[in-house]
């Protein structure tokens, strides 16, 4: 057992002055600075802009965008033919993929994958990256017929060699667009166009494309949830 | 009057309302009677236990959901739009009877069933048993594959092996031309298995082919109009062209084939100049819902019909000068009926009704009475010139069959006999439903091989050597022929979800040399009948209809003979005077599980029954008068004795059931039914007399015990101030007026004296754009609750069960409110539906504290579910009481085949969270998003709710406010207009029309 150490030391240690000094500061960072954090982590941490925004799951088939909707210049609607009459922009069957692969490269070891379906009638399963919510109710065919182009919601699907989500997807980027449609206008005939630009400053052509197409976006809950 | 003193209500829900029993009170003044953790509350280690793990599963979650794969076909059908929802045209088979479909398909699989508008026996409305029908198809208990039984084994058999032994069994059978071979059929109008039969009985011609339905509608029709002229006649009551309609004890708007078109027409009729409008009388026993919608409606017991039917032949002949039919004779008989009787004074009324309506007079009689009242009737009916008119004709499909009640009767008897040798029970269940003296479940162990083919492994399919599945409509190719004979094509939504085969396609696997498919065999008999040039063009055009054109049966006149049976009905009439003792047990076929084949359908189970408001059960309806003499009351069991048998049965008091007498409701009681029906209710079969007859004489006594009966008819009581309150104000809900009245000052008819000038609390809204809303006519409404299952259907609406319905968690979003006024012994009846109001003032929206129910831009009063936290405020605060509340996660244990009827348009709600009606916002969605495609904008029709959609008699009409020529508009400004506790200035978007009363002036206040 030690011996019980004179008064002197029985303080062996002595925090520092410094210490002392920085106690408020403690206080302060603890009632003030960890809520702050906390808050800005979840707001940030969470939001789709973090969680979602670049989601690029690894697909069956290595498909570029880049090389058939860039570099080739294939239309959206080529493959995903259903997105002016429907609410999906359905992805393509088999078929549509060996329309061309039945010819072009038709023993790449990449496309193993869809030979296999082709031969098999079993589909490929792709992997979803723009998910919605099953809540929410969105209708491709009544944006893409109202001069919404797909970029604005898909970014430059033509530069992606993998498929990425390029917008949050959130219900507040939704609603900047509907209470602000002015910007993201363009004449509906071109809305699978990766290279358009707008001939003039964005929100005028916007307001007169907005005022013949008598677009008016809903903000209502209705609109989109059921 | 003091507004404390308590004075009976005008019209009341139930008699525990009108004599303002206190434990009714509990609906009126809480909105939500239980609590949630049976009463008391969680408590607090309880509420931290759930606390914490909830916290837990925060850390546990991952911020981002599951992967979810997307799996686009290999070859996708040429035209096919994954993701759309297409719609084919079926044909829904019932009794014999065909109704056109029009399915809603949603990536190959079907969510949703309407009427098909071109279809002259829909016309664009179901019944709810058409609209739950699409439960049964997704009903995990249906029978999936061929049982083969030896003694009490049961094995699990391929199909291949019960073909062999099938073709094997009945090339036997064809050796000894089909001696000992029976096949028991459930009333089937289908060309292809009538060619198939045609084809079995000359292959066997020794071998007897029985037609049985547990509840016949045609037994007592076909015999009495083969007295009256020789031939079986079906009869085809035309309400379009009724000015004057007498119903004998029938329930033409509820329990029969045609009641979809039925409404229809009634209600068209209705809806014609004031001067043409039908009248109707009601004569029954027990308290039908036709009889609910009759302008005078004379409660009497069934053996005293045929007293009361010659009376008014007495009346109408003599007393009227009436000349019977050319060729009939002398009537000279009828004298000693004339006057006195029970009810002389209404039937001097209704003779002279009938009288001066000559030609447009329709009498109608229903399957209870007996067959020489039905010969009798047709007389009247040719005697006022209504035939061909009023009523029509046509012959009865295959005259020489025997009838239903007979067949069950003969079939027992050979068993008995032990002439039986192989049995085919084709998609029937005499085990359970035949009448109880038959013994039918011992007989049937007699036959030697019994083979049943039908959807269930039912009563039935456990006594037979093998079973079959049968297909369910929606899987099946097939055809059948409507109530009037138009040719109706069954068309496949999905493929067979197991190994079920159609009855035809099993007929073909016995009879025929190389079996073929139903779609073959549709379309021989296709060709057979329209000739081989129609088929491609006519088949296809017959597809895409779900009808052939013309195909009606031909109308026929024959002159009323007279017969034994003129002094038979005389005969009936007295031995029903000379009868008073004794109580009459009436039995109903039951407006939710049919005969008892729709028992493991929760939605109809669930479904409040139209007059009585039960649910999971049926009971022992009672007059108010005859509940006391017995002394009992809701829910009560009365020992129910009859010749040989007694059963224990709940009572309910029914005001308007005929006095000294007691009606139950057939098909309750299934052992072997499946998860969901097996167990519900009371077999009353076991009380029916051997005959087949639908009414029994019994014995009742009380038994001091009780039962729970889930009934909902003081649910979602409106007034919270209590029935003297709603008096003093004059306020009254399902209005009903006079003609007369309502001719003289509509106004003041349907809106009473008081004139409300509220004052408002809030700025006024304005809505530009569209402002949708709802209009419901009280006078075209029979009450049927087609709106109510179509509703659930489409809104994924779940089923709580009774336990639930008992403590008042049913979830529908439309009810049909019914209310009784007058006196409790013959009470005027009301029917209302009511849905959320989507009030411009929604005083719900104002007490919800998180915002989750909110106007949108057009007017709908929308719920946004992940916003709600379940205050259930809203719910408290509104005056309609319409919103319901997930007290439970009610889908929580859908299987993956359940789910497949989720109408995915539509969110699934989870627990805690408040729904109610949305004006089927999905369907206002998508229709704008169509007329939008085709660059136009919406117009009148285009959006249909659900339930206006399945509505038979078109009652509710929905559509834009703001659109002048809209049918809602019009419903709007109409002079019989009103909304529901208008002076509580919610300023409602759902209004009802008044109904008409058509009384004659004589019993006027009645």
């Amino acid at each position: 057992m030690p011996e019980r150490a004179a008064p002197r030391d029985r303080y062996p240690y002595v925090l520092p002055v410094w210490l002392d000094r920085a106690r408020p500061w403690v206080a302060v960072s603890l009632f003030g600075a960890l809520p702050v954090y906390l808050v800005l982590l979840f707001w940030y941490g969470g939001s789709p802009k973090t969680t979602d925004v670049g989601y690029a799951p690894v697909q069956p088939v290595p498909f570029s965008h880049a090389l058939h909707a860039g570099d080739l210049g294939l239309d959206c609607r080529y493959c995903h033919n259903t997105v002016e009459f429907a609410a999906a922009a359905a992805i393509p069957p088999t078929d549509t993929c060996m329309g061309c692969h039945a010819a072009i490269a038709p023993d790449s070891p990449k496309l193993a994958a869809l030979r296999e379906s082709y031969a098999t009638g079993l589909p490929i399963r792709w992997v979803r990256v723009h998910d919605l919510p099953d809540y929410a109710y969105f209708d491709h065919s009544a944006h893409v017929r109202r001069g919404v182009g797909c970029a604005e919601c898909h970014g430059p699907v033509d530069r992606m060699e993998v498929v990425y989500q390029w917008a949050p997807l959130s219900m507040g980027w939704c609603l900047g667009c509907h209470r602000d449609p002015e910007p993201h206008l363009r004449p509906p005939e071109l809305a699978t166009r990766m290279d358009w630009h707008p001939p003039s400053d964005p929100r005028e052509s916007g307001a007169a494309l907005r005022a013949a197409l008598r677009i008016a976006p809903r903000e209502d809950c209705s609109a989109c949830h059921r | 009057m003091s507004p404390l003193k308590r004075e009976r209500p005008a019209q009341w829900r139930s008699l525990g309302d009108r004599e303002g029993r206190s434990e009714l009170r509990i609906w009126r003044e809480g909105e939500f009677p239980e609590g949630f953790f049976g009463g008391g509350g969680p408590d607090r280690r309880e509420f931290l236990k759930l606390m914490g793990a909830s916290l837990a599963m925060l850390g546990a979650a991952r911020c981002r959901w599951p992967a979810e794969p997307i799996v686009p076909f290999a070859h996708r059908p040429e035209g096919y739009v994954p993701g759309a929802p297409k719609r084919y045209a079926t044909a829904m088979e019932l009794a014999g009877a065909a109704t056109g479909l029009l399915v809603t398909s949603y990536d190959g699989r079907p969510i949703k069933i309407e009427g098909n508008p071109r279809h002259p026996y829909s016309l664009g409305g179901t019944s709810a048993w058409h609209q739950a029908s699409l439960l049964g198809l997704y009903d995990p208990d249906r029978s999936r594959h061929p049982v083969q039984r030896a003694g009490q084994d049961e094995s699990r058999a391929s199909w291949e092996a019960a073909a062999a032994f099938l073709r094997g069994q009945f090339a036997q059978l064809a050796a000894r031309e089909g001696r000992g071979l029976y096949v028991l059929a459930a009333a089937s109008s289908s060309p292809t298995l009538g060619r198939l039969r045609a084809r079995l009985l000359e292959q066997e011609p020794r071998a007897e082919w029985l037609e049985y339905e547990p509840f016949s509608h045609e037994d007592a029709e076909r015999e009495g109009t083969r007295l009256a002229c020789g031939q079986p006649l079906r009869v085809h009551p035309r309400f379009d062209r009724a000015r004057v309609v007498l119903l004998l004890d029938a329930d033409p708007w509820l329990a029969h084939p045609a009641a979809v078109r039925y409404i229809h027409d009634f209600s068209q009729a209705r809806r014609g100049p004031a001067e043409a409008r039908p009248r109707v009388w009601a004569v029954e026993a027990a308290h039908s819902l036709s009889g609910s919608l009759a302008d005078h409606r004379l409660p009497l017991r069934p053996s005293e019909l045929a007293d009361f039917a010659v009376r008014l032949a007495a009346q109408l002949f003599l007393g009227l000068g009436l000349a019977p039919p050319a060729g009939f004779g002398e009537v000279r008989a009828l004298e000693a009926w004339r006057g006195g009787g029970r009810a002389d004074d209404l039937l001097g009324a209704l003779a002279r009704d009938l009288w001066s309506a000559r030609g447009d007079a329709l009498i109608l009689a229903g399957p209870r009475v007996a067959p020489e009242i039905h010969a009798l009737v047709y007389l009247l009916n040719h005697a006022l010139g209504s035939a061909g008119r009023a009523v029509t004709y046509t012959e009865a499909p295959e005259p020489s069959r025997a009838a239903h009640a007979e067949a069950i009767r003969r079939l027992a008897d050979r068993l008995e006999a032990g002439r039986v040798d192989t049995l085919l029970l084709l998609d029937v269940n005499p085990a359970f439903d035949a009448p109880a003296d038959l013994e039918f479940a011992r007989r049937l162990e007699k036959a030697k091989t019994a083979i049943h083919v039908g959807p269930y492994r039912d009563e039935t399919a456990r006594l037979c050597a093998w079973h079959l599945p049968l297909a369910h409509y929606l899987e099946s190719w097939g055809d059948a022929r409507a109530w009037d004979g138009t040719w109706s094509i069954v068309q496949p939504l999905i493929e067979p979800l197991w190994e079920g085969r159609t009855a035809a396609e099993l007929l073909s696997l016995c009879v025929e040399q190389a079996p073929q498919r139903a779609y073959a065999l549709v379309r021989e008999t296709f060709r057979d009948a329209f000739g081989p040039g129609a088929v491609e063009d006519g088949w296809r055009q017959a597809l895409h209809e779900g009808l052939v054109e013309g195909t009606a049966w031909r109308e026929v006149m024959l002159p009323v003979a007279r017969g034994e049976w003129w002094d038979a009905a005389f005969a009936q009439a007295g031995a029903s005077a000379a009868r008073r003792e004794g109580w009459e047990l009436v039995f109903c076929l039951d407006a939710k599980v049919y005969d008892g084949r729709f028992a493991n359908n929760a939605w109809l189970q669930e479904l409040p029954d139209p007059m009585t408001k039960l649910t999971w059960d049926n009971a022992l309806l009672l007059a108010p008068r005859d509940a006391q003499r017995l002394g009992v009351t809701d829910g009560d069991l009365v020992r129910v004795q009859a010749a040989e048998r007694a059963l224990e049965l709940p009572a309910l008091v029914l005001p308007g059931q005929a006095p000294g007498s007691a009606s139950v409701a057939l098909g309750y009681g299934r052992r072997a039914a499946g998860a969901v029906g097996g167990g519900v209710g009371a077999e009353v079969q076991t009380l029916r007399p051997a005959d087949g007859r639908l009414v029994a004489e019994v014995r009742l006594e009380r038994t001091g015990a009780r039962r729970e009966l889930a009934c909902t008819q003081d649910h979602w009581t409106m007034d919270r101030l209590g029935a003297a309150e709603r008096e003093l104000r004059a306020r009254r809900f399902a209005r009903q007026v006079e003609l007369r009245d309502f001719l003289a000052d509509p106004h003041r008819a349907v809106r009473g004296e008081g004139e409300f000038h509220p004052v408002a609390l809030w700025r006024e809204h304005t809505y530009p754009g569209h402002r949708w809303a709802m209009a419901i006519d009280l006078d075209a409404c029979v009450g049927c609750g087609a709106c109510v299952v179509a509703c659930q259907a489409e809104n994924n609406v779940p089923v709580v069960g009774k336990r639930e319905v008992l403590r008042g968690h049913e979830m529908h979003w439309i009810r049909v409110d019914r209310y009784f006024s007058g006196d409790p012994e013959a009470p005027s009846v009301h029917h209302q539906p009511v849905t959320c109001h989507h009030c411009e003032n929604a005083p719900c929206e104002s007490v919800c504290p998180v915002a989750a129910t909110v106007h949108d831009s057009e007017g709908l009063n929308v719920m946004v579910y992940n916003r709600c936290i379940g205050t259930r405020y809203c719910s408290n605060n509104c005056p309609y009481k319409v919103r319901r509340f997930n007290w439970f996660h009610y889908t929580k244990k859908t299987g993956h085949l359940e789910a497949m009827v989720f109408n995915p348009e539509v969110t699934v709600r989870s627990r805690g969270v408040m729904e109610k009606c949305t004006f089927c916002v999905q369907r206002i969605q998508s229709a704008r998003i169509a007329a939008r495609r085709e660059g136009r904008e919406l117009r009148d029709g285009d959006v249909v709710p659900a339930c206006a959609q399945a509505c038979p008699a078109q009652a509710i009409v929905f559509g834009d406010l703001n659109d002048p020529g809209s049918r809602v508009r019009a419903a709007f400004d109409d002079a019989r207009a009103y909304a529901l506790l208008e002076e509580q200035n919610v300023r409602p978007r759902l209004r009802y029309l008044a109904r008409l009363l058509h009384r004659t002036g004589r019993r006027a206040e009645g």
